[in-house]
């Protein structure tokens, strides 16, 4: 064999065995959420973290507008260059895991989330008793008032019924001044369905009772009852409260800028008031949901979000991302005994569902605005989450908007609500 | 003779033909199959059920589904007809205007109109719901300026599509002013100077001669603009999401919320397959118009 043809042979075996070697070991993982830059800011710092006792592993991170995550997720997860890890909401569980979308958790994470996690969050993660996401978040749903408007309009205290809040919101609106009493959002549908919610159970209703709807109960005609209430009185003025994809817009310009009262909102948007406020974040204060006439007491929605694994990723891939998860969660990954997650969730004022977090960030969860959620937590009612919610949600969403501008009356839209949902959650338990 | 002939034409014509069936024909026929099926897009096609006309009966019934079919189609419709009614006129006025080679800064102007198309949607969208803004949008301040009070453009079911509409027609009137300057070009100009020896005006002369050359350069720039406003998706996504009531929720948009985030593939395929006989039935109706004007 000639020099030639000997140096070429060597050069094509060494450059068939060294990165061999290499890509033997690496795995490539993405994750997918709706964070904004700076939180994924923080996640990738995480990921920095996990590298250095796991440089085999790589995570990339890839956010998109919330409007477009479940279409990101189910355009593609169907294949295996999908996201590996996706941030998801409860609700779009069920069917995501029917699809064959998401994974089950393997065992031993499912063991470690069962044990550590409270056993309703728990529930949520899972679809016929398999578990397929890893908990993180949980939002609830409380009142949200601007004091110096209330001091200005001579309110002592926040509403603690639906008259209270129906004199307070009519003594907020001031129309001269483009100023609301409250804020009732549209053009996003769990903006939208989680408020009237809240109200409805505060009201000793339910959305969905043994898997079949429940807004003909007379307690849901006096939260339809409520809203056209609050829109023909002027206290409550749609135009003021619409949102856009980021979940931002006109309704929490309106609400950071001083023109609108009150609002029905998640813990989750303390960043988003924060960044508006400034230093009149102050300002903002938390309070239970209104009791209405045939409540108990205060009661509101609570959801949750988890991290699933896409269930088309290669075996590596996806043994990876469960490992990269379980780090990510676990009280070792943060400081002070708290996880890496809890520490970007605390860092938008989200409420951490794992046991041991709730406990290492009880200084930061007492505080005024967050306390307020914490202390709800207890009475709150979980979404229901049924096959079809997400179809259920958008369609009372129209329902509601249609009343909140005018369109029908409080008896037609609960007709009409009543009606589509009996058709979509029938439809969708085939 | 007259077969080698053909062999050969169908030699040369078979890689062409092969890909706008592969890539367009199969696509179409695969929708309107779909279209009489009960499917999950997340389900390989194997696991389609035929189902008949159900998912027509669907979409045109009186449920949920069908009730936000046709406030879709209605919207998409109406959006198509407002944006073809205002970029046709303006892109002729538009046209007329830059064409003079004696009007100073013609070219600018013909650069800066153009420029709109060529700037990306994302940024259209973003700039104009910033413009758009109830409270602090500059369109609202300068109404403010005339003694008109606020208005709520994208926050009200009146007005949200139509400013979609006046977005859709910012953008879009430089592309159809430069087709208009083509069909301009072609207008030999002794016609012009034969009608002015015959005492024609100016209006006269847009009238009996620029509007009639036009006609193929009009129904070109009109298809081209119904299927442009046909296909509207982005600014709906980017900035009103479908809202408020449902009153900017066209069809582009509602088909991917039923197909894609829904997994309704069905459903899905039969409003794409309705959406594409409307179109069918229009462009149609256009030829037919402007061929029985040629006869005339």
């Amino acid at each position: 064999m000639s020099f030639a043809w000997t140096s070429k042979l060597a050069l094509a075996a060494g450059l068939a065995i060294l990165p061999a070697t290499a890509w033997a070991q690496s795995v490539n993982i993405s994750y997918l959420t709706h964070w904004s830059p700076e939180t994924v800011a923080l996640l990738e710092a995480a990921a920095k973290d996990y590298a250095k006792t796991n440089p085999d592993v790589s995570v990339t991170v890839r956010a998109v507008p919330f409007g477009d995550l479940l279409t990101t997720l189910r355009s593609q997860g169907g294949g295996s260059d999908g996201p590996t890890i996706g941030g998801i909401y409860d609700l779009w569980l069920p069917e995501l895991a029917r699809d064959k979308l998401v994974a089950p958790a393997p065992d031993a994470v499912a063991s470690e989330v069962k044990a550590s996690w409270p056993a309703g969050i728990t529930s949520a993660a899972s679809v016929g008793g398999t578990l397929y996401g890893i908990p993180n978040e949980i939002d609830v749903y409380a009142l949200n008032y601007n004091k110096a408007l209330f001091k200005q309009a001579g309110i002592a205290a926040p509403p603690k019924t639906w008259d209270e809040f129906k004199d307070a919101a009519k003594k907020l609106t001031n129309k001269e001044a483009g100023q609301q009493g409250f804020g009732m959002i549209n053009s996003w549908a769990a903006g939208v369905v989680h408020p009237f919610a809240s109200l409805l159970v505060s009201n000793g209703g339910e959305l969905v009772k043994d898997g079949k709807p429940a807004l003909d109960s007379p307690q849901a005609t006096q939260t339809f009852q409520l809203y056209e209430d609050l829109i023909k009185s002027g206290a409550s003025v749609p135009a003021m409260a619409t949102a856009d994809a980021n979940t931002t817009g006109p309704f929490l310009d309106n609400f950071v800028s001083g023109k609108t009262g009150m609002i029905i909102m998640a813990n989750w948007w303390e960043s988003a008031l924060k960044t508006g406020m400034g230093s009149k974040f102050a300002d903002i204060a938390t309070a239970p949901i209104p009791v209405g006439p045939s409540g108990d007491k205060p009661h509101s929605i609570s959801y949750s979000w988890m991290t699933v694994v896409n269930a088309n990723a290669g075996a590596a891939e996806q043994k990876a991302a469960w490992d990269f998860l379980a780090w990510l969660n676990n009280p070792k990954s943060g400081k002070n005994g708290a996880s890496a997650m809890s520490d970007i969730l605390m860092s938008m004022g989200i409420l951490p569902s794992r046991l041991s977090d709730i406990d290492a960030h009880k200084d930061k969860l007492g505080s005024e605005f967050l306390s307020g959620y914490v202390s709800v937590l207890t009475d709150a009612k979980p979404f229901p989450v049924v096959p079809g919610g997400q179809e259920f949600s958008e369609s009372l969403q129209q329902t509601i908007e249609a009343l909140q501008y005018g369109q029908v009356s409080a008896k037609d839209a609960q007709a009409t609500a009543q009606a589509d949902a009996t058709a979509i959650l029938e439809r969708a338990a085939k | 003779m007259i077969q080698r002939y053909r062999a050969s034409a169908g030699i040369m014509l078979a890689p062409a033909v092969t890909l706008i069936g592969i890539f367009i024909l199969l696509p179409m026929l695969l929708t309107v199959w779909l279209s009489f099926q009960d499917w999950s897009t997340q389900t390989p096609f194997s696991s389609a059920s035929f189902i008949g006309l159900d998912n027509c009966r669907e979409i045109f019934g009186a449920s949920s589904v069908g009730r936000d079919f046709k406030v879709a189609l209605i919207n998409t419709a109406i959006y198509t007809a407002l944006s073809v009614i205002l970029i046709l006129p303006l892109s002729v006025a538009f046209g007329l205007m830059v064409y003079q080679h004696d009007v100073a800064g013609g070219t600018a102007l013909r650069t800066v109109l153009f420029s709109t198309y060529m700037v990306p949607m994302i940024a259209v969208a973003l700039v104009w719901s910033k413009l758009y803004s109830p409270s602090e949008g500059p369109l609202n301040q300068m109404l403010g300026l005339i003694g008109i009070g606020p208005q709520p453009f994208l926050s009200s079911p009146r007005s949200a599509l139509i400013s979609i509409v006046f977005l859709n027609v910012w953008q879009q009137v430089g592309y159809f002013t430069v087709l208009a300057i083509a069909g301009l070009t072609q207008i030999p100009g002794s016609l012009y100077e034969a009608a002015k020896l015959d005492g024609a005006n100016r209006f006269e002369q847009f009238r009996f001669i620029t509007l009639p050359l036009m006609r193929r350069t009009l129904l070109f720039s009109a298809v081209i603009a119904i299927i442009n406003a046909v296909q509207v998706f982005e600014p709906v996504a980017l900035i009103t999401q479908g809202g408020p009531v449902g009153s900017t929720n066209v069809l582009t948009y509602h088909i991917r919320r039923v197909g894609i985030e829904r997994a309704q593939g069905g459903l899905g395929s039969a409003m794409a397959v309705m959406l594409m006989l409307s179109l069918i039935v229009v462009v149609c109706a256009l030829f037919a118009l402007a061929n029985r004007k040629d006869r005339e």
